[in-house]
C-alpha cells in the first residue's frame, strides 16, 4: 500500500477530471488531496492518492496510457514515501504577504525568490499575473511566505531595496495578522 | 464573574440558531460579565458570542480597543450588542480570522468593510451604530455565531484560505 502524486497537464476542456478520476476509481485509489487550476488555457491538476495494495510508480502509471494518447494529457505518477505525506499545511514561522509590482520584465520572480531562498524563507503560495493594457503591461506577484524566527529583516529590506532600484518595482512586506474572535 | 468554558467545533450547539432576548433583565447582566471575562481571558480576544459558551441567546460582545491593531483603528470601544441585526453593509475586505471555538485553524475570510448595526445595549436601550474595518469584521463574525455560522462556512477555498495553526497563541 502507498501514496502517489499524480499530476495532469493538458489543454483545458470538459471531461479531464471525469476521465482522470474514473481511472483512479477503477484502479481502487482513494483521492486524499487535490487541487487544480487553469493557466492560459492549460488545465493543471495535482492529486495525492492512496492505494491499499500498490506501492510502486510502475504499478499505477500504465493505467493512464489511454488518456495520454486519447486526450493528449501529460500525466506524471510518482510514488511517495509515507513521511513525505503531510495532510495539513503547517506554519513554521510568521506568515507574511509580499506583494511586488512593476513594469513587466524578466527576472522579477527570480530576484525576489532568490533572496528568500538564501534566508530559508518558505514560499507557501505564489500568484503572478500580468495586468494593465497591452502597451503598458504591469507585472503583479503576490507571495505568501513563512518568515523563519530570527530572520534579519533589516538586511532583507536592504536586498529588496536593491531589487526595487534595479528592476523599478514596488515591494511591500506585511504580516498576516490574525484576528482572534 | 467567571471565565466560562468555550465550546469547540464540532459541538452541535455552535451550529444552532440562537433565540432573541425577550427582555433585558438584571440576571442578563451577570451573563454579560461572564462573557467579557471569558473574552478577555483569551489572548488577543476581541469578541465573543453567547452561543460559544453554550447559551443560545442573541448576545455578543466586541472590544477591539483591547488589541493593538484594533486600538489604532476607528472603533466604538466596548460593545455589548443584544439582538444585533446588520441593517446594511458595504465594501469588501479580506481578513485572517481565528476563532476560540476553532482553535486549530485560521482562515482568510471576506467580510464587509462597513456595517450598520441595530441592537439593544446592556441597559436594554435601542442603539444604531456604524462600524468600519477591524471592528466591523469582529461584529460580522460574532453575529454569524448567533445564526450558527462558523468561519469554516465562509471559507471559499480550503486550499488557499484555510491554515493550520502551529500553536494557539
Amino acid at each position: 500500500m502507498g501514496h502517489f502524486s499524480v499530476s495532469v497537464v493538458g489543454k483545458d476542456r470538459p471531461g479531464i477530471v471525469a476521465e482522470v478520476s474514473r481511472i483512479l476509481f477503477e484502479q481502487g485509489c482513494n483521492i486524499e488531496d487535490s487541487t487544480c487550476t487553469i493557466l492560459s488555457g492549460q488545465f493543471a491538476m495535482i492529486l495525492v492518492v492512496f492505494h491499499p495494495k500498490m506501492a510502486a510508480t510502475g504499478e499505477l502509471n500504465p493505467a493512464f496510457e489511454e488518456v495520454r494518447s486519447r486526450m493528449g494529457l501529460m500525466v506524471t505518477v510518482h510514488a511517495l514515501k509515507d513521511e513525505e505525506v503531510v495532510h495539513e499545511k503547517a506554519f513554521s514561522g510568521a506568515p507574511h504577504i509580499i506583494s511586488v509590482y512593476g513594469a513587466d520584465r524578466p527576472g522579477i520572480v527570480y530576484m525576489v525568490a532568490k533572496e528568500l531562498a538564501l534566508r530559508k524563507v518558505n514560499i507557501t503560495d505564489l500568484n503572478t499575473q500580468v495586468v494593465g493594457s497591452k502597451d503598458r503591461p504591469v507585472y503583479v506577484m503576490v507571495l505568501e511566505v513563512d518568515l523563519p524566527e530570527g530572520i534579519d529583516m533589516k538586511e532583507l529590506e536592504r536586498e529588496f531595496d536593491r531589487i526595487r532600484k534595479e528592476l523599478s518595482v514596488s515591494i511591500t512586506v506585511r504580516p498576516i495578522e490574525t484576528m482572534e474572535l | 464573574m467567571a471565565v466560562l468554558p468555550i465550546l469547540k467545533f464540532p459541538d452541535p450547539l455552535l451550529q444552532q440558531k440562537s433565540a432573541p432576548v425577550e427582555s433585558v433583565t438584571p440576571d442578563l447582566s451577570s451573563l454579560i460579565d461572564d462573557l467579557l471575562d471569558t473574552m478577555r481571558a483569551s489572548p488577543g480576544g476581541v469578541g465573543i458570542s453567547a452561543p460559544q459558551v453554550g447559551i443560545l441567546k442573541r448576545i455578543v460582545a466586541v472590544d477591539v480597543s483591547a488589541s493593538k491593531r484594533g486600538s489604532q483603528a476607528i472603533n466604538n470601544g466596548l460593545l455589548i450588542l443584544i439582538n444585533p441585526e446588520i441593517l446594511a453593509k458595504g465594501g469588501r475586505q479580506i481578513v485572517r480570522e481565528g476563532c476560540m471555538s476553532i482553535p486549530d485553524y485560521t482562515a482568510n475570510i471576506e467580510r464587509a468593510q462597513w456595517v450598520l448595526v441595530d441592537a439593544l445595549d446592556r441597559d436594554g436601550k435601542h442603539v444604531i451604530l456604524e462600524s468600519v474595518g477591524f471592528e466591523a469584521v469582529a461584529i460580522q463574525h460574532e453575529v454569524d455565531h448567533l445564526d450558527g455560522i462558523l468561519f469554516l462556512d465562509r471559507v471559499t477555498s480550503i486550499k488557499t484560505d484555510l491554515f493550520r495553526r502551529k500553536k494557539y497563541r
